[in-house]
């Protein structure tokens, strides 16, 4: 079928209001009466609450209600686990939770009431470290986590929240197969997402009772049946309006403050915004976990791999409350296997309970964690085996009709091809000049699931609109199911609309995140534009004229009161049997004196699906990278006895355009996806395997293998130091 | 201690009582309803809330509202002429230069007063240029591509 707008690269025609400033965000939101909320913070990482007095706060003027834990219902909020207060009762458990919330007429009074709120604290014994959290008598975090609604059953130690394990074949029996096991421990930071736009919500209650919010949330029926829990009303009485969202990187799903501006909104009367500063997004907003991981890997002496066992840590912070997954653990654990065919395999992954910020779901969610570990390890059983890390990967990679540890079945595995793809643009075999290295390293990703509902209609003036309610997080979804309704229809892009609607139009939708909407929004926005085809052959054989343009045959409906319009709810609830592989090779040069790591050039090779917007897809490519990018090299939240020392973006340090390397992108299309057009998912296939591609060719350059992230020049430094002082 | 200044944003003369402590980027916000200048960071670094004070770029949420009293202020909101799109905002559209498009107010406030000095500025330029306004969406691969697309298009 040839295609005329599907696989255009087009600009974003969408975006003339984020462009002239007139897009209106969740922080842009104001209502006549609009009151502003700020929260205060607990300032030790875990103590009892002894004493909070608010009537200094209360006595400032422009001061409308104070609350506190005593004033709201015991209830406990989360998005799978039920774990944490919306304020604080009686204990807090990191820095950075909240103890008190103010609503004021004006933000710099809400600040300011914040700080005369005065809180007596108990010190408690605070458990920061992740490894020492789980030894038997570390303290504990909760005391009874197996009683909080949605928390697993398996718990070895208190401060377990969950256990998650993939398992193929008998992996004690793999060991004894093997000629060579090697082990290696790897580390990770806490990382935020980035996002340049703090959480920011506004909730009014209307006149009918009924409770308006808009919220910088990508998952508006999931954030309305949260709400409905967490607030005790009945799902109807809620409604999200949708707003843009300034960045979203898995970070912008759970509640976060919305349940305070609920009943600050309640108790004055006044609509609520509540903003929160970046300190605050970086004292608690959700970040990356940090990890512990370490593989195990048996070998046969030809290079084959037999065995392997991967334990993994996730420093999971106060509360499991962030985390979506019905498993309260991170999917990505499952990427311990990598691309590799391993018959025998244990992946345990534990999220652990410690004082420190509760940490969520990050574009591909345990993935670079897991895959920083296992393309290190890879390359470091290379150098023991005396192959050419390529050369091992390649005798190891999936094939057609192999396994994930997960159970899924593959097909139209192109591992192979995808790395060598990476291989030939980064001139893999060239000489380099001393103190220039390569690294190469892999992973893949699944095509996301889930459900959404769409509906086209057809105007009388024979354009058509399509409703949705999958908020926009950037990525350019809406305009690709324009393509895909204009496509089907033989329109103009400008003939088609997109009407985004309140969770009062449908029933439900999983909204946005693991890299789905393209699949479920694209093949339901697909099926309804079949159905209303359908529906304009019928009306146009009634008409008796075929050919009837579709304005004339929408009128001819209006007219007997009629408007011709499909919906179609899609269900994708299993994963196909198809994933996209991703190859990258960084190519780097270690200054030997400073131990500085410049990025000469990278390279990113990925297995994809038909590509619908070509523009957009590399906007995914190029993105995703550059978090991986960052996240290898420069991307840290230290934190001392559970306090994080980078509150703000001048010492949180983020990739600047002056960062970014020169980049190679090769795709090898494949139109095999489950997704419209055989499309197959982009939005998380980039940023994984950057950080082991450049800690690997640090290897390569001078020796030194760093096994924490990130990569910095002190860390080269030293190791180059300890390298020198043993020759 | 609140203070009545006078303001002309984007060709029109505000006059407005403000605390001596309240942000330009607040003020902006808050007290006129432009809100298309943004708050990232809140300390100077992100560069969303980037705005040109008398045609020089200044980040705002670190800039006092009575520190810009008669003086001339220009947003994103200011770029476009008769309706029509400032070269830099065309050029972000076309050419994918923004994503979410929290940060792109100021990307292209930036980059329009890169055009108004350097009209046809290198891409080391660009580059140098751009480093205080941050992108986490996009990479700046396609920020950069339409900066250099917009001088091409401004130039006669």
């Amino acid at each position: 079928m040839a295609l005329r707008i599907v696989g255009q690269p087009i600009g974003r025609l969408d975006g003339v209001d984020k462009v002239s400033g007139s897009a209106r965000y969740s922080a842009d939101v104001t209502l006549p009466g609009l009151v502003w909320g700020k929260a205060l913070r607990s300032p030790l990482p875990h103590a009892r609450i002894v004493r909070i007095d608010t009537s200094n706060a209360r006595a400032l003027p422009g001061v409308l209600a104070v609350l506190t834990a005593r004033d709201l219902p015991d209830v406990l909020v989360g998005r799978r686990m039920f774990d944490m207060p919306m304020l604080a009762r009686d204990r807090v458990r990191f820095i950075g939770e909240k103890v008190a919330v103010v609503a004021a007429v004006d933000p710099d009074i809400a600040e300011e009431a914040t700080a005369l709120i005065d809180v007596e604290y108990e010190d408690l014994p605070a458990i920061v470290d992740l490894v020492a959290a789980v030894e038997p008598g570390a303290p504990v975090v909760h005391a009874n986590p197996g009683a909080y609604e949605g928390a697993p059953a398996e718990r070895p130690h208190p401060n377990v929240q969950s256990v998650l394990r993939f398992k193929l074949g008998d992996v004690e029996a793999g060991f004894r197969e093997a000629d060579r096991i090697f082990e290696h421990t790897f580390r990770t930071q806490l990382a935020h997402h980035g996002y340049i736009e703090p959480h920011a919500g506004v909730v009014a209650i209307d006149e009918d009772g009924r409770v308006q919010v808009w919220a910088s949330n990508k998952m508006p029926y999931r954030l309305k049946e949260l709400l409905s829990h967490a607030l005790q009303l009945p799902k109807e009485r809620i409604r999200v309006n949708l707003t843009p969202i300034g960045g979203d990187f898995g970070g912008k799903g759970s509640l976060m403050d919305l349940p305070l501006a609920y009943h600050l909104a309640r108790v004055t009367g006044r609509p609520v915004k509540m903003v929160m500063r970046y300190a605050e997004e970086l004292m608690a907003g959700n970040p990356r976990h940090p990890s512990v991981i370490t593989l195990r890997t048996g070998v046969k002496n030809d290079g084959t791999i037999v065995a392997r066992q991967v334990k993994a840590l996730f420093n999971s912070g106060a509360y499991a409350a962030f985390k979506p997954a019905p498993s309260v653990n991170l999917g990505g654990a499952g990427m311990g296997a990598g691309v590799y065919r391993i018959p025998h395999l244990l992946i345990e992954s534990l999220c652990v309970y410690t004082n420190n910020i509760p940490c969520g779901h990050a574009r591909s969610p345990g993935e670079p964690q897991m895959v920083f570990a296992g393309e290190s390890h890879m390359d470091m059983i290379a150098t023991e085996l005396g192959l050419d890390p390529a050369e091992f990967r390649r005798r190891n990679l999936l094939q057609d009709g192999d396994h994930l540890a997960n159970g899924h079945h593959l097909e139209h595995v192109r591992a192979k091809e995808t790395l060598e793809a990476a291989l030939e643009a980064s001139h893999w075999s060239a000489p380099k000049a001393p103190g220039i290295g390569r690294g190469v390293a892999m992973t893949h990703r699944h095509i996301g699931v889930g459900f959404t509902n769409a509906r086209v209609r057809l105007e009388t003036k024979g354009t058509v609109t399509l409703l949705i309610g999958l908020p926009d997080t950037g990525t350019g979804a809406h305009l690709v199911l324009r393509q895909i309704v204009a496509e089907l229809l033989d329109l103009s892009l400008d003939e088609v609309q997109v009407e985004l609607v309140t969770t009062d139009v449908f029933e439900t939708d999983s909204g946005v995140g693991g890299s789905r909407v393209t699949h479920t929004g694209g093949r339901a926005a697909y099926h309804a534009t079949e159905k209303l085809k359908e529906l304009i052959a019928a009306e146009a054989k009634k008409l008796g004229a075929p050919d009837a343009s579709l304005a004339t045959i929408a009128q001819a409906a209006a007219r007997e009161g009629r408007t011709l319009e499909a919906s179609y709810f899609y269900d994708a609830k299993a994963h196909a049997a198809v994933t996209s592989f991703t190859a990258q090779v960084a190519e780097v040069a270690v200054d030997p004196a400073t131990g500085q790591v410049t990025v000469r050039h990278f390279t990113t090779t990925h297995d994809v699906g038909t590509v619908i917007n070509p523009l957009g897809h590399q906007g995914q490519i190029e993105g995703g990278l550059i978090q991986g990018f960052g996240y290898a090299l420069m991307e840290e939240m230290p934190t001392e006895d559970g306090r994080i020392s980078t509150l703000n973006l001048g010492d949180f340090k983020l990739p600047t355009v002056g960062d970014i390397p020169p980049l190679t992108t090769v795709l090898l299309e494949d139109p095999v996806g489950p997704g419209p057009f055989r499309a197959k998912a982009i939005g998380e296939g980039s940023i994984s395997a950057v950080a082991p591609a450049i800690a690997n060719a640090v290897a390569d350059a001078c020796g030194v293998r760093i096994m924490d992230l990130p990569i910095t020049a002190e860390k080269v430094y030293w190791a180059l130091r300890e390298q020198e002082r043993r020759s | 201690m609140t203070r009545m200044i006078r303001l002309r944003v984007n060709g029109a003369v505000h006059e407005v009582e403000v605390p001596s402590y309240r942000t330009l980027l607040d003020c902006l916000r808050n007290d006129l309803g432009l809100t298309g200048s943004k708050e990232g960071c809140g300390v100077g670094v992100c560069g969303a809330c980037t705005v040109l004070l008398d045609g020089k770029m200044i980040s705002s949420c670190i800039a006092l509202a009575v520190f810009a009293d008669g003086r001339e202020v220009t947003t994103v909101e200011g770029l476009a002429e008769d309706e029509r799109l400032h070269p830099v905002q065309q050029a972000f559209m076309d050419l994918g230069g923004f994503q979410c498009g929290i940060c792109t107010p100021g990307q292209v406030v930036a980059a329009k007063a890169l055009l108004d000095s350097t009209p046809n500025p290198s891409e080391a330029e660009i580059r140098e240029w751009m480093l205080g306004n941050l992108c986490r969406c996009t990479g700046y691969y396609k920020i950069v591509e339409s900066i250099q697309a917009a001088a091409q298009e401004a130039r006669p």
